[in-house]
């Protein structure tokens, strides 16, 4: 297929057990935002496999803030997009109230692996999601005649998924996040982040971000 | 000039009333010495315990000295007093003889008095309660497993109030109880105050102005509490209480905020607490009782 385009990946793994508190959400979504800048059209891929704790103001900072910078992000770098991965029955509850609060939504995959859309989005959208999902990558009007729906309001679904980084554009199909990041050949960047919480001399300073 | 205050026999949530209604009838004098009288206080709850320390810190502010404090008499009050940590935090807000402040022994509660100062300080309290908390819960109060982290949750977003709007120092301390009378249960107690801006301070800038004249601590309770109001514009704000409060309701809990002159309830079937009290006593900051019981076997 033509056009066909590769993003850059970057693997954040969330070694802070307690992801509490809005100081360390920021710190944590700076490094993160780190990791993909000057990357080009990048996925963000958050890893919250250790997460034991995640307050709603905490995944406010990291969820909710890091997928508002992404929306209709139209910089010359690329599109950002956001995946979370490794998401446990106990994350729902804050991550899903804080993308609520703010009418967002987020690709993410359960700790087995299963995609599911959390946050805000229209019940069609949903559907459209569910499919691509299966499917990895489908053309729009292949897409309109699994659902049983007009090419056009397909599309128009598809292009909204698009517009809030809910799924990416590869030459003239659509992809799913999980597949992007699965299909990658390599992983661009991996960052490790972790808050020094006990360094009295850190205080609200930016976590470590390595490659 | 001094001056005694005479410490509630019961320091629980009503006691604190009394306490707070007592310094509401002070002068404001610079160098005005006080001395906090406890000896005869027989029984504490959380929310008195450091309630205590809030009235000293308020004492220091309004007269420029560190109050004295008499330590209580009964035996079982000093040692419960100790057990919590509590001299070592009184030692920053009353004026006590470095002999006097004991470490503790060995604690029983979920939670000792603990000061809230930083962030670093909800990630400490997130982490001790987090390994406490389960045999608490899930074994004294029959709470399903996954309460262990919701109760973490509640508690970092409760501190975090502190840390947000408080602009000052704060304490936090939870225990269970055996809520006999009232309940015929167990019940958790988790109690957080601090003195600074209060709700109504806080909120001012963003929200008095649409009230207008009816802007009040209790307009100001109720627009956090109930709508999720926050001094910020931003809709991300302000969820942490609608969180504390969805939570409390779930497991059939109270949770009474103060401020001001105002306080607001989460009133469950089983507690006949007023939902909101206007023209109290004005005290600054925010004082909040939560109050978790037992889960029925018809509950659970």
């Amino acid at each position: 297929m033509s056009g066909e385009s590769c993003p850059a990946i970057a693997v954040a793994s969330l070694y802070q057990r307690n992801l509490v508190t809005r100081q360390t959400g920021r710190a944590v979504r700076d490094g993160i935002e780190r990791l993909i800048s000057d990357r080009g059209e990048a996925i963000a891929v958050v890893d919250f496999r250790d997460v034991a704790v995640i307050d709603f103001s905490c995944a406010d900072e990291v969820v909710a803030k890091l997928v508002m910078g992404t929306e209709g992000d139209d910089s010359p770098e690329g599109p950002h997009f956001v995946l979370i991965r490794g998401v446990h029955e106990h994350h729902l509850d804050p991550v899903e109230g804080a993308l609520r609060r703010r009418g967002l939504a987020v690709s993410a995959e359960r700790i087995g692996g299963e995609p599911v859309l959390l946050g805000e989005v229209e019940p069609e959208a949903v559907m459209a999601w569910r499919m691509l999902s299966d499917c990895g990558r489908i053309r729009s009007d292949e897409l309109a005649r699994l659902m049983g729906v007009e090419p056009d309001s397909c599309d128009t679904l598809l292009c909204e998924l698009l517009r809030r980084r809910l799924v990416r554009r590869s030459g003239d199909s659509f992809e799913s996040l999980s597949f992007s990041a699965s299909a990658a050949r390599e992983v661009s960047v991996r960052g490790a982040l972790v808050e020094e919480a006990d360094s009295a001399s850190d205080r609200d300073q930016a976590p470590h971000a390595g490659e | 000039m001094s001056r005694v205050i005479e410490v509630p026999e019961v320091l629980d949530h009503v006691g604190f009333e009394a306490l707070v209604a007592t310094l509401a009838e002070l002068p404001d004098e610079q160098g005005l010495r006080l001395l906090f009288n406890a000896k005869h206080v027989r029984w504490v709850s959380p929310y008195g315990i450091i309630g205590l320390l809030a009235a000293a810190q308020v004492s220091r502010q309004r007269t420029g000295l560190s109050p004295r404090i008499e330590a209580p008499d009964s035996r079982e009050v000093r040692s419960y007093l100790e057990r919590m940590d509590f001299w070592p935090a009184a030692h920053r807000v009353f004026d006590i003889e470095a002999g006097v402040a004991r470490s503790h022994g060995t604690s029983d509660a979920l939670l000792e008095i603990t000061s809230i100062r930083s962030h670093h300080d909800v990630h400490a309290v997130v982490e001790r309660v987090r390994e406490r908390s389960a045999s608490i819960l899930e074994n004294q109060l029959h709470y399903p497993k996954p309460s262990v982290i919701q109760f973490s949750v509640m508690l970092s977003e409760v501190c975090q109030n502190i840390i947000e709007h408080a602009d000052g120092e704060g304490w936090v301390c939870a225990q269970t109880y055996n809520y006999r009378r009232r309940l015929g249960r167990d019940v958790l107690m988790l109690a957080v105050m601090d003195v600074g801006v209060g709700f109504e301070g806080s909120l001012a800038s963003e929200h008095a102005r649409r009230f207008g004249e009816s802007w009040s601590a209790a307009t100001a309770l109720e627009a956090a509490l109930l709508f999720g109001e926050s001094r910020f514009r931003d809709p991300g704000r302000g969820q942490g209480l609608q969180a504390i409060r969805k939570q409390v309701a779930k497991w059939d809990g109270m949770l009474a905020i103060r401020s001001g002159d105002a306080q607001i309830a989460l009133v469950p079937d089983w507690d006949d607490y007023p939902s909101m009290q206007r023209s109290l006593p004005s005290f600054p900051g925010a004082q909040i009782l939560i109050v978790m019981p037992a889960r029925t076997e018809e509950g659970r």
